[in-house]
């Protein structure tokens, strides 16, 4: 039994919650996240493209990445591996930081 | 380093590659934010049909966009290697030919859609190439990608 009105509340709201979350995949946004993607994805559509690629594309330098002009692998796989061992990881190119 | 890419940078590669004849599709976020993905990334990533006349083509138009790609490297565009990474240029390019999650440059080709001229690949194709490459950054950025595909969805059907 719950103690007070307020408690019990807190408990309908905690369960419209997570049914908002659609629990069967755990990578899905909360319904506040999914609402302000959406309103970004709404100010986007709004804009000409060539202001959405000023918005977009930027540069900072990758360590090990951008250290050579050009390199080239025989297979995706090759590359994915090469990333892995020589990346570091914190750049986001390995499947674990 | 390289500048930043430039929305007259993508057009210049749109004319150079159409001029070239260069079978190719944006891939990857920037594919994306052709779409109208609101997110940021570094660089360019190109899907290229891989055969031996579409990596000449590829070549004849990235030297004349300002690339000073030697022989040796251009003979791997030739060769189509699965994946090119290009440093030295005006802009920073990826060249994929065989991207994870597709399984063929004709039915990415198939179910492309063109913005402003820019032929892109498919987001759901976008999406698959990034689940099956699962990348850490791949994974941080899925669940707003497919939240962008159900509301690109939306309007293109609405």
């Amino acid at each position: 039994m719950l103690a007070s009105d307020d408690e019990e509340q807190a408990v309908v709201e905690r369960e419209e919650h997570d049914l908002e979350r659609e629990p069967e995949r755990d990578d899905l946004p909360r319904a506040e996240e999914a609402r302000q993607w959406r309103a970004e994805f709404e100010a986007a559509a709004r804009r000409p493209l060539e202001q959405r690629f000023r918005y977009a594309f930027i540069r900072t330098y990758k360590p090990v990445l951008d250290d050579e002009p050009f390199r080239s692998f025989g297979t995706t796989a090759e590359y994915r591996a090469w990333c892995e061992e020589n990346l570091p990881s914190w750049l986001g190119y390995g499947h674990a930081v | 380093m390289a500048m930043r890419f430039e929305y007259v940078q993508a057009l210049e590669i749109r004319d150079a590659f159409e001029r070239h004849g260069v079978r190719y599709l944006f891939l990857g976020k920037s594919g994306a934010i052709l779409l109208g993905f609101p997110d940021t990334t570094q660089d360019a990533d190109l899907f290229l049909e891989k055969s031996a006349a579409n990596g000449e083509a590829a070549l004849a138009a990235l030297r004349e966009l300002g690339f000073p790609l030697t022989e040796a490297e251009g003979g791997e565009l030739r060769r189509g290697k699965d994946f090119v990474q290009i440093r030295s240029g005006p802009f920073d390019l990826d060249l994929v030919f065989a991207p994870d999650g597709i399984e063929s440059f004709e039915q990415a080709w198939e179910r492309r859609v063109e913005v402003d001229g820019f032929p892109v690949c498919h987001p759901d194709d976008i999406i698959a190439s990034k689940a099956a490459a699962n990348r850490v950054k791949d994974r941080e950025s899925l669940p707003r990608l497919r939240a962008f595909r159900d509301y690109w969805m939306e309007r293109r059907e609405g």
